[in-house]
């Protein structure tokens, strides 16, 4: 390593890296330089003055954002000289900007009101007419008001580097530059909200959000996001039992700020009009709204029936209940006897997990691919179906320098910067991936990440050659929806003689089947014209039309318990609001418990949890990390995977993309409105 | 004996001095209730929400003098003007505009936070009720007329189908 630069920062002597800039010495010193333009992570641009400070020797102030310290350097950040030229540069950004704070969006987390606050450069001298710009709307989700603007731009490098769309750029010059979109008039993007994310002002605003209420008026719930595998943590702003916006600007959680525009906007389909709110039962062949005890208890008796003339009960779980709701589902099944449990398998963790038995620190997380060497990318479109993988891909690459690699049936964003990229065929990425083997072989420590294609023995003769490389390799085996590791975890599988799914939907003696928020009649029928049908979910979708007893299930925002992501880290769900009528699927199985006198033990997330930790496979991690809402990889790869033959052919991925997101997404207004929605895989 | 006449008879005209003194001067005893109260400027009563010069609500829903209120008494609830619908001269308006008298310490702040002058502390102060949900004021129970002669705030009809 080499030697530390020594410096005098605010009279205190200070040693760092050599290259390390003033503004990042002095931020791990304590010592805050205020900054626009700056931006942790993104490329350096320079362009506010904010952060300039006062060299000694130096005959002018010098921009802390791009100083790198130097030896025996003595800095003042704070010093008379500064603070004046703090001001004039504040004066100056004033000029043109409206006196908007009463009505604009940042008001009261503004960085800018924060600086005038704190150099007081209320007082402007600038008496000619303000430039004025009429505010516009980009997207749905995008507004831009020019005259607030202060040209910092970030939302321009964090659209280019950060999410890799380049949708922003700058127009024209001097006091008439402006951030134009990609299409001049509106955006065409991936409407992620990055760019509204990192605006110090109130220039860009979000079309949800929007003169809805103030900052400090929301209560800031932290959960997981439930559309995807990748789990980023979402801090949703709740105010009178209504989710108002979501971000992540505390960078708690695996993914720091980054979200994607499910995970910061589609949270909408919680309101949505045909939100069921009532259970619904069949009368005279139609679905009408009754009472909770009338539809419990006749969900409770029509098993018990089936049970005690030992029907056959089919049960498909889903791949966005908690894993407490999973694991009490299981327990359940196997209470009233009934081998026949399924969920919808979206990638092969079972073989994957299976062939790798025995390997420990096999699995890579999402930090992990932002520091690894090198990633390999199979049969996945990454950036449309795990957007926060693609990010900590991309950011790799631009911090590190990764070396990517894809192997893919079409084009994909990564293409922009892999090292080598080859298109094959589903089922034949495989002998693509092969002739990778030099490349491989010499770029260092490797994750392969690979998508549902690569499943059974193509995914056995991945393991195997990848560790005929020699190199260390950690795996990702990308699933769709929020807990579908969860699921398959907590044993949401075929017991002993049990059926799959499909077998179930197949079979034409079922006497009754029990679907917790899944919609496998989307795409297939129901040979047991007599079974007795259950649904619990959030709307009637295609398998809640078929059923006897609808019952109105909460979504993940409204509940507690855990979740685990695609990479195997369990994270922590916390409860944002309540919606009238419905309840969590923990609840509804209880009720139903209860009512046929089955003793599952208690129904509470913690105890059940605890129950986890103590007994199933891998779950047995710190409850510290995630009581405090950390995310605590399990470690699964300990033994043989049972089922992880039969289950290869079954796994089918969801084929969302950005803007779908199951039935979810098909209820959300916000993702069903902008003009990119639904896209399509392979495209770019 | 007559020491004790003029004795008494000096003090009943002591006393009738200040009585005819009393009725030469001015009344303040109010009438309340046969007539409305007489209040020195300063007095903080229920509030008023004011209007500009054209008739708009002069509140942009800021939520200011919620932040404000020690007693967290104000519920706000905002919206944007567009060009149909136009409230407020600002970008957005109070769609609900609440304060629960429950609570309401008629301290002030809000009427010194508000950027606008859009809430003052008027005059009223005959806020008994029966029951406390009474108690909790409306926008429009608050807001002060459209002034004569200005237009009140428009809220245009979408214009017909192929127009
Ligand atoms: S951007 Fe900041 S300073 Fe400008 S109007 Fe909005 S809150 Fe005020
Ligand atoms: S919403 Fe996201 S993709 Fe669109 S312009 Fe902003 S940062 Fe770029
Ligand atoms: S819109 Fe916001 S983020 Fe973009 S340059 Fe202007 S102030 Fe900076
Ligand atoms: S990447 Fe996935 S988990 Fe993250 S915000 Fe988007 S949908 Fe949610
Ligand atoms: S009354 Fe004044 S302070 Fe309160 S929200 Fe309206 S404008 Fe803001
Ligand atoms: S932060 Fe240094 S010039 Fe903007």
């Amino acid at each position: 390593m080499s030697d530390l630069v020594k410096f005098t920062l605010d009279g205190r002597e200070l040693q760092a890296a050599p290259g390390t800039l003033v503004i990042d010495a002095a931020k791990k010193a304590g010592i805050e330089i205020p900054a626009f333009c700056y931006y942790e992570g993104l490329s350096l641009q320079a362009a506010c003055r904010m952060c300039l400070v006062e060299v000694k020797g130096a005959p002018k102030l010098l921009a802390a954002c791009t100083l790198p310290v130097a030896e025996n350097m003595v800095i003042e950040t704070e010093s008379p000289t500064v603070v004046d030229a703090r001001k004039f540069t504040l004066e100056f950004l004033l000029t043109n900007h409206p006196l908007d704070c009463p009505v604009c969006d940042k008001g009261g987390e503004c960085e800018l009101q924060d600086m005038v606050f704190r150099y007081g450069a209320g007082e402007s001298r600038f008496t000619e007419i303000k430039h004025h710009v009429d505010e516009k709307q980009w997207s749905p989700v995008v507004f831009f008001d020019a005259p607030r603007c202060i040209l910092c731009y970030r939302c321009v490098r964090i659209c280019d580097e950060g999410m890799g769309v380049k949708a922003l750029g700058v127009t024209n010059r001097g006091a008439y530059s402006e951030i134009t979109p990609n299409m001049g008039s509106h955006l065409e993007c991936d409407e992620c909200g990055a760019c509204i994310d990192i605006c110090p002002v109130g220039a860009l605003t979000s079309g949800i959000y929007r003169y809805q209420t103030r900052p400090w008026e929301m209560d800031h719930v932290g959960t997981i996001c439930t559309h995807c595998g990748d789990g980023c943590k979402t801090t949703l702003g709740v105010r009178n039992n209504e989710i108002i916006r979501g971000n992540n600007r505390d960078r708690s959680g695996i993914n720091g700020e980054f979200l994607c525009i499910k995970g910061r906007y589609a949270f909408d389909f919680i309101n949505h009009p045909d939100r069921l709110q009532s259970p619904l039962m069949r009368v005279n062949g139609k679905l009408e709204e009754v009472s909770w005890s009338k539809a419990l208890v006749a969900v409770a008796q029509k098993f018990s029936e089936i049970k005690a003339a030992s029907g056959k009960i089919g049960i498909i779980g889903s791949n966005r209940t908690s894993n407490e709701e999973n694991f009490y589902l299981r327990k359940f099944a196997q209470a009233i006897g009934t081998p026949h449990l399924d969920h919808r398998r979206t990638g092969d963790i079972a073989t994957l997990l299976d062939a790798l038995s025995g390997r420990a620190d096999a699995l890579a997380t999402a930090e992990d691919l932002y520091t690894a060497q090198s990633v390999l990318v199979v049969g996945a479109d990454l950036a449309q179906q795990h957007p926060f993988l693609a990010f900590q891909m991309r950011a790799n690459w631009r911090h590190h320098q990764s070396r990517t690699f894809v192997v893919t049936q079409g084009p994909v964003r990564e293409d922009a910067f892999a090292t080598r990229n080859l298109r094959a065929e589903p089922g034949q990425e495989i002998d693509a991936v092969t002739t990778l083997a030099d490349d491989l072989k010499s770029s260092g420590d490797l994750i392969v990440v690979f998508g549902d294609s690569i499943r059974g023995d193509s995914l056995r003769k991945l393991v195997s050659f990848i560790a005929s490389l020699g190199v260390p390799a950690k795996y990702i085996c990308l699933l769709d929806y929020s807990n579908s590791r969860g699921a398959f975890d907590m044993g949401l599988i075929p017991g002993d003689g049990g059926m799959s799914a499909p077998e179930m939907l197949a079979a034409s003696d079922l006497d009754a089947l029990w679907v917790v928020g899944a919609n496998p009649l989307a795409d297939a029928a129901l040979a047991s014209q007599n079974a007795f049908v259950v649904v619990q979910d959030l709307f009637l979708t295609e398998t809640a039309q078929r059923a006897d007893i609808v019952l109105p299930a909460a979504s993940a925002y409204e509940k507690t318990g855990t979740v685990t992501n695609t990479c195997g880290q369990v994270q922590r769900l916390s409860k944002a609001l309540n919606v009238m009528g419905a309840k969590p699927d923990l609840d509804i199985f209880h009720l139903i418990a209860r009512g046929m006198r089955l003793d599952l033990g208690p129904a509470q997330p913690d105890k059940i949890f605890s129950e986890i930790r103590a007994t199933v496979k891998g779950y047995d991690i710190p409850l510290p990390v995630i009581a405090t809402g950390g995310a605590a990889l399990t470690n699964p790869v300990n033994g043989n995977v049972p089922h992880a033959a039969a289950s290869a052919a079954l796994v089918r991925g969801s084929r969302d993309t950005l803007f779908t997101s199951g039935t979810l997404g098909r209820y959300s207004p916000i993702l069903s409105k902008v003009m990119e929605a639904p896209g399509g895989l392979y495209r770019k | 004996m007559i020491d004790e006449v003029i004795g008494s008879a000096s003090a009943i005209a002591k006393g009738l001095s200040i009585t005819l003194k009393e009725m030469l001067s001015p009344t303040v005893t109010e009438d309340y209730p046969d007539a409305p109260p007489k209040f020195q400027e300063r007095f903080r009563g229920r509030h008023v929400l004011e209007r500009d010069e054209y008739g708009l609500e002069k509140c942009v829903a800021c939520f200011l003098c919620a932040a404000a209120c020690p007693a967290d008494c104000i519920y706000i609830a905002a919206e944007e003007n567009t060009d149909r619908v136009r409230i407020s001269g600002g970008e957005r308006y109070a769609s609900v505009y609440n304060i629960d008298y429950n609570r309401c310490i008629f301290c002030g702040y809000c009427v010194e936070a508000c950027p606008t002058d859009a809430i003052t502390h008027g005059h009223g102060f005959e806020l008994a009720a029966y029951e406390t949900s009474a108690l909790i004021l409306r926008k429009e129970q608050m807001l002060v007329p459209v002034p004569e002669g200005v237009k009140p705030p428009v809220i245009k009809e979408p214009a017909p189908a192929g127009h």
